[in-house]
């Protein structure tokens, strides 16, 4: 048979492609379990960071999670669990970032006057310089923040740690000024929603 | 390309036709992924791995392609690999995966996983390509941690994550961006074709 004839050729490229993505398709469906999995303990993981309950043992972070909440929220959506009697609420947030979407999650009282704790769990920001809002410090400053009636301001700072909690104010990121800014309206936006729909 | 025995294409691929420092290629996940050495080892790695299976592939079954579609077979091989391991990391390594994003996929459209399938499987046997392929993936591999070595130790003050330098160093944010890496790789080039020009000069 001529090989650079054009049936020749048709036939090949079906017969190659179609084993290549078989296999492909095989090595997807044995991993897609995995990987689910692997999605629902990094949201069950900022679920609980998010509260300060992380175990220490990451093998536990299910189990810690299932005896906490019933349920593994979906972007957009809002769960309570109390901390130490007070009733917090949690939502998974999703909000826009410089080069793309951030989500994550973000624990307030049930009165929002404080937010719990913030934690991310995806973004594309720039390695080493928005992409630090994924660092602890970052994260930290939220923890115990008071929300003022303008909500909270990432503002340009030291660019270390705002370590007052009273002033409703963290610091940005130095050289982030953009994934700082878009951090601020994600989080003020998600106190907006949390006051309209969570107080009810 | 002399003769093809395996420590003549060991050297070949590692220094005296690198990839990275004389052929050029793959630059655009040079510049991209060496701002942290974890990152830069994983991918590495991924790149050694696909290139060496793919050579493997190409030259078992390069008799049978028809000369026509031969480029994209070649890219349907590569990318079949690459999903292979972006799988595998998704699975098994999530935080890497996660910190790596669009990257792994970008394996795709390498040129040196390309050029080595175009210039040596389609002519060797699936031993010496494998070899080629491996060695290949070394040569780009010690250049790239090289540059993440400087850039995330001047970038971070870290190496794999680990703090090394003092409290009191400050970060020079320019090495975690992307034109650092033009910087060091042109600084990169300047020295070793210097040393390159002097062996030859000795000779």
């Amino acid at each position: 048979m001529n090989k650079n004839g054009i049936i020749y050729t048709i036939i090949f490229t079906f017969i190659i492609a179609f084993f290549f993505v078989f296999f492909l398709a095989l090595a997807n469906d044995a991993t897609v379990e995995l990987v689910e999995q692997n999605k629902i303990v990094s949201v069950q993981s900022s679920v609980l960071k998010s509260i300060g309950k992380m175990p220490a043992d990451e093998m536990k972070i299910s189990e810690v999670y299932t005896e906490e909440f019933d349920s593994v929220p979906q972007p957009g959506e809002m769960i309570e669990t109390e901390v130490a009697g007070q009733s917090v609420l949690i939502r998974y947030f999703s909000g826009s970032g410089l080069w793309g979407t951030i989500t994550g999650i973000i624990a307030v009282d049930d009165k929002v006057e404080r937010i719990i704790g913030l934690d991310i769990i995806s973004h594309n920001e720039t390695p080493g310089l928005g992409g630090r809002i994924d660092e602890e410090w970052f994260k930290k400053q939220f923890s115990g923040e008071k929300i003022s009636t303008e909500g909270i301001t990432v503002a340009k700072g030291a660019g270390s740690s705002d370590e007052d909690s009273e002033n409703s104010r963290v610091d940005g990121i130095t050289g982030a000024s953009l994934t700082s800014k878009s951090m601020e309206t994600i989080v003020n936006n998600e106190i907006e929603y949390l006051k309209t729909e969570g107080r009810k | 390309m002399n003769e093809a025995t395996p420590s003549a294409i060991f050297k070949d691929n590692v220094w005296t036709n690198n990839p990275v420092f004389v052929q050029i290629l793959g630059i655009c996940s040079t510049l991209a992924v060496t701002n942290n050495l974890t990152n830069t080892f994983t991918m590495t790695v991924a790149l050694i791995f696909v290139a060496a299976l793919t050579n493997v592939t190409v030259s078992i079954i390069k008799s049978l392609i028809p000369r026509k579609v031969r480029m994209i077979v070649q890219t349907l091989i590569i990318a079949f690999y690459v999903i292979i391991v972006d799988i595998l990391l998704r699975a098994y390594l999530p935080e890497v995966s996660k910190s790596l994003g669009p990257y792994v996929g970008l394996i795709i459209t390498n040129c040196i996983i390309m050029g080595r399938a175009e210039a040596f499987a389609q002519a060797n046997g699936p031993l010496l390509s494998f070899w080629d392929g491996i060695t290949s993936g070394l040569g780009y591999m010690w250049v790239l941690m090289i540059i993440a070595f400087i850039r995330e130790l001047l970038g971070f003050g870290t190496l794999f994550g680990f703090p090394v330098m003092p409290e009191s160093f400050t970060r020079w944010t320019i090495m975690v961006m992307a034109p650092s890496a033009f910087f060091l790789l042109g600084t990169f080039l300047w020295v070793v074709k210097s040393i390159m020009l002097k062996k030859g000069a000795a000779r």
